[in-house]
């Protein structure tokens, strides 16, 4: 067991955990965080993606010991209030999503790519996307809703 | 995309990360489980010793076959109840929930491990010590069926359990004994796992008071789940309340219990204490039921111009080493039922043989046999153009059921609806710019690429289950006059929340937004009928939706003439309001409501509809152009260009998302998915997302969408389903397209997945025998 201290959405917050937990699981289970899914155990879905110290990281491939004492943010700290982020609107909009599964992480995935990029083209946008799986969608609005979410950002 | 598209009411909650799926939901106390499950494909039990798991700390529970509530639970008889080849009968085999004696698959489930923590669970099944005597396995379809093949149960000879056939053998061998031409093709529809991005999952609670369980899963309809989940744990189904709010995904895979469910149900009684199990995905890799699977073989036969006359198949399909309750019924009767395609021929055959092999048990997956049979006829088609030397659009015009001759009844003795093949087509050509592709084949060889085009027109059967009950919904008031509409689909993504408001408002003329959908609600109405499969929640409840919305502009008409003080027949309804004909005294159907208010839950005008099992039968005509390089033999999709007849259409951009999301499955089959089996072993060789091909942005960047609605008179919103014509279509006109980039570099066949090595290997062949 080992005392992990982050702060997540801004909050900071103080646990004991084992110290096999996988910094999803404690997003989840300790943090009650479950808008960070979790659809894969070989890291290839990107369900659990979350912003570590204001990068994209898949919560899975991290222990929670590893983010200790980092900033974190997840899907339920993205919008201001009420307002939700452009990429949110986006997504909305743009019909991007189905069963919103892998949402989630696919929002947290856009939104770094956009703060690293904020003016990709397709072959940026695919290649951002790379590390998320969607089975709803094939992606033809998820990537719309990229270039909408970009353009909505300038 | 629809002109005031702003989002789905769904999307909020999805998009902030507070929508709520199976793993998401938990309660005070709960225990957790972890199965065992076999690492071999075929073997003889000798024993289990659980005592060592038993006795590690946390552990609440161990269960296996042995224990008395597990042995009790019984396999649900078979859904197929009609004959097969001569009269034979359905011979399903015995499912025990977890293995008994012997395990058959790879992921089976052999003990489940209840405890306080999934942490302790999981240690405590590594404790668990199963010793096992290996038997020969058996993958191959072919190998399966062929004497001296391992044999599954002893209770089904030949590994086969069912032995399907339709249409007249007798005519049909008459006609090709005697035709100018035969074609002929076969070729591998190979195992799909279905992947909803959710992994299964299931939380039960049982109240020892009230003899009821609580329980939430991943579903695509709460009657079908308590309906299955009753056959197997003979629990009354009344007696479970199914909770669902979100589900990740369904696809076909979702229709019913799977087995586990059941042990986790039996452990939430035995415990005491609510229990969860969340699947990791290695685990749905292994035991999801999965879809496809065919060896297929099949003919046409044509007079000497280009006329067909009959079509023959031959096909074997893959069951797994169970029956799963939809397998044997997807993969006989949905292919058989459109199985001239769109083409008016006079005779039809075919013999569907079902076969067990140590895998997986096989389910409907998006599709479910529709993109089996437009596969092998679409293919076929094109290979007699090339040998007849017709062109392929006069050859599918000279054969095209007309747009006079519906209702169509085939010689197989299915109606089609409602259809414009031809018009589709002309549609298609001329937006795909079909006549001047030659000029673009060019230039893409210019640059020493292969270019082809594929073309396929397809029909499909919709509307999917059948029952004697109604599919039903109903409209509550509530006393300030907001609306709740109660419905039992199952939605896993399509919308019903945004859209069967819109359906009921339009019906009612009034805002959708005063509509609350409450869909799967355990304390909504008991209401009877199917969930979401086979493209069918629109034509069902969506129908149904509008029938309860009638139903209540039919009760109020009393109560407003009541009201307003007027004989009923004075009054009429329109803009949401009941008025007195030809003056302008009116009452709102909101403020009618109010004033009417409800007592115990009851208001006078809460209605009910109901729709009754029924078939549409989409369309489309897709075309597609493709681009090889044949250094890397990677694929590239230039264009995709989809017409469909879907009937008429309610929200036009989530047809659109069916359309892309069923396109691209098919594209992910075309282009690498693919569940692959040792032979030898019965090891899945593409047990994760890192072996198995998932399709990713950017496989199709650019899907033309066009509608060309023949509404159906099959159901009173003449729509017809939209869920599975994107993939129905994308395989044949995909495959077509890949077939005419290679046939100039002399490869005359290649079966899915064209993944990149499978095109290059082809080429290379192709230069060498050259």
């Amino acid at each position: 067991m080992s005392k992990i201290e982050m702060t997540v959405n801004g909050k900071k917050v103080s646990h004991d955990v084992e110290d096999r937990t996988l910094l999803a699981n404690f997003l989840r289970d300790q943090l009650g965080l479950t808008g960070t899914h979790i659809g894969c155990d070989t890291s290839q879905c990107g369900c659990c993606t979350v912003h570590v110290n204001g990068a994209a990281v898949k919560s899975c491939t991290m222990l929670v010991g590893q983010a200790n004492g980092a900033d974190v943010k997840t899907i339920e700290g993205l919008a201001t209030g009420d307002k939700l982020h452009p990429v949110q609107q986006a997504f909305t909009e743009c019909h991007a999503l189905q069963c919103g599964f892998c949402t989630p992480g696919m929002i947290m995935a856009v939104a770094g790519l956009l703060k690293d990029n904020p003016n990709p083209n397709d072959d940026e946008i695919e290649h951002g996307l790379e590390g998320n799986l969607c089975r709803c969608t094939g992606y033809i609005n998820i990537v719309k809703a990229v270039k909408h979410a970009a353009a909505a950002m300038k | 995309m629809s002109e005031h598209f702003t989002g789905r009411r769904e999307d909020r909650r999805l998009i902030t990360g507070t929508g709520r799926y199976t793993a998401d939901w938990n309660e005070p106390g709960q225990l957790y489980a972890v199965f065992l499950r076999s690492d071999r494909a075929h073997a003889k039990i000798l024993s289990i010793d659980t005592q060592a798991a038993q006795a590690m700390p946390g552990v609440r529970a161990v269960m296996t076959s042995a224990d008395a509530d597990i042995a009790a639970m019984k396999n649900p008889p078979s859904n197929v109840t009609w004959e097969g080849r001569g009269g034979t009968k359905m011979n399903q085999p015995d499912r025990p929930v977890m293995a008994r004696g012997k395990v058959l698959h790879v992921g089976e489930p052999v003990a489940m491990v209840v405890a306080d923590s999934v942490a302790a669970a999981q240690d405590a099944t590594e404790a668990i010590v199963v010793d096992y005597e290996d038997l020969k396995a058996v993958i191959d379809l072919a190998d399966a069926l062929a004497p001296g093949a391992p044999q599954l149960h002893d209770t089904v000879p030949g590994n086969l359990p069912f032995d399907y056939e339709w249409g007249d053998e007798a005519k049909v061998t008459e006609i090709f004994s005697k035709a100018a031409h035969v074609v002929s093709l076969s070729h591998e529809d190979q195992r799909l796992v279905g992947n909803p991005m959710e992994p299964k999952a299931f939380l039960a609670v049982y109240d020892a008071t009230k003899d009821v369980y609580d329980v939430w899963s991943s579903t695509q309809g709460m009657t079908m789940m308590k309906g299955s989940l009753a056959a197997t744990t003979g629990v009354p189904p009344q007696k479970f309340r199914v909770h669902t709010q979100d589900v990740g995904g369904g696809f076909g895979i979702r229709s019913n219990a799977y087995p586990e469910y059941c042990v986790v149900v039996a452990a939430a009684k035995r415990t005491g204490k609510p229990v969860k199990w969340v699947a990791t995905r290695t685990e749905c890799f292994v035991s999801d039921w999965h879809g496809r699977d065919f060896s297929m073989k099949g003919e046409l036969a044509f007079d000497a111009g280009g006329k067909i006359l009959a079509a023959r198949y031959d096909w074997i399909a893959a069951m797994g080493a169970y029956c799963s309750p939809t397998g044997p019924n997807v993969h006989t009767l949905t292919p058989a039922t459109t199985s001239v395609g769109t083409y008016a021929m006079p005779a039809v055959y075919g013999r569907i043989r079902c076969a067990l092999t140590n895998t997986t048990s096989i389910t409907a997956y998006r599709g479910a046999g529709r993109p089996d049979i437009a596969y092998m006829l679409e293919r076929l088609v094109d290979e007699a153009a090339l040998k007849l030397k017709i062109d392929p659009i006069e050859l599918r015009k000279k054969n095209f059921i007309s747009k006079e001759a519906f209702p169509y009844t085939t010689p197989n003795k299915v109606t089609y609806d409602s259809g414009d093949y031809a018009g589709m087509l002309d549609d298609v050509i001329k937006v795909s710019d079909w006549n001047s592709f030659e000029a673009r084949r060019a230039e893409s060889k210019a640059r020493g690429k292969l270019r082809g085009r594929g073309l396929a027109v397809f029909v499909e059967p919709s509307g999917g289950g059948r029952g004697p009950d109604a599919n039903q919904a109903m409209i509550k008031f509530g006393s300030s006059g907001n609306i709740d509409l109660f419905s039992i689909s199952g939605p896993s993504g399509q919308g019903h929340e945004t859209v069967f408001p819109e359906i009921v408002g339009r019906e009612l003329g009034i805002d959708p937004s005063l509509i609350t959908a409450r869909i799967g609600d355990p304390d909504g109405p008991p209401l009877t009928g199917l969930g979401t499969i086979g493209s069918r929640s629109m034509i069902h409840h969506g129908s149904a939706s509008m029938i309860a919305a009638r139903e209540v502009i039919k009760k109020g008409m009393d109560l407003a003439a009541k009201d307003l003080e007027v004989a009923t027949q004075d009054l009429e309804y329109a803009g949401g309001s009941y008025r007195v004909k030809g003056t302008d005294r009116s009452i709102s159907l909101v403020n009618l409501a109010k004033k009417l208010g409800g007592t115990a839950g009851v208001h006078p005008l809460d209605a009910s509809g109901g729709m009754a099992h029924t078939s549409a039968f989409p369309s489309g005509a897709h075309v597609a152009e493709v681009e090889i390089d044949p250094a890397t033999g990677v694929t590239e999709v230039l264009k995709y260009y989809a017409v469909d007849d879907c009937g008429n259409i309610v929200n036009h951009t989530l047809l659109e998302g069916q359309m892309h999301g069923g396109i691209m499955q098919g594209a992910g089959q075309v282009f690498g998915e693919h569940g692959m089996y040792d032979r030898e072993t019965g090891q899945l060789l593409t047990g994760s997302f890192m072996d198995y091909y998932m399709p990713k942005a950017g496989l199709i960047r650019d899907i033309y969408l066009g509608d060309h609605p023949s509404p159906s008179p099959t159901n009173p919103m003449g729509v017809k389903g939209a869920g599975e014509a994107g993939t129905t279509g994308a395989l044949p006109t995909l495959m077509n397209a890949i077939h005419d980039a290679l046939r100039p570099a002399g490869v005359p066949h290649l079966d899915m997945p064209a993944t990149p090595s499978r095109v290059w290997e082809a080429l290379r062949a192709a230069r060498k025998a050259a």
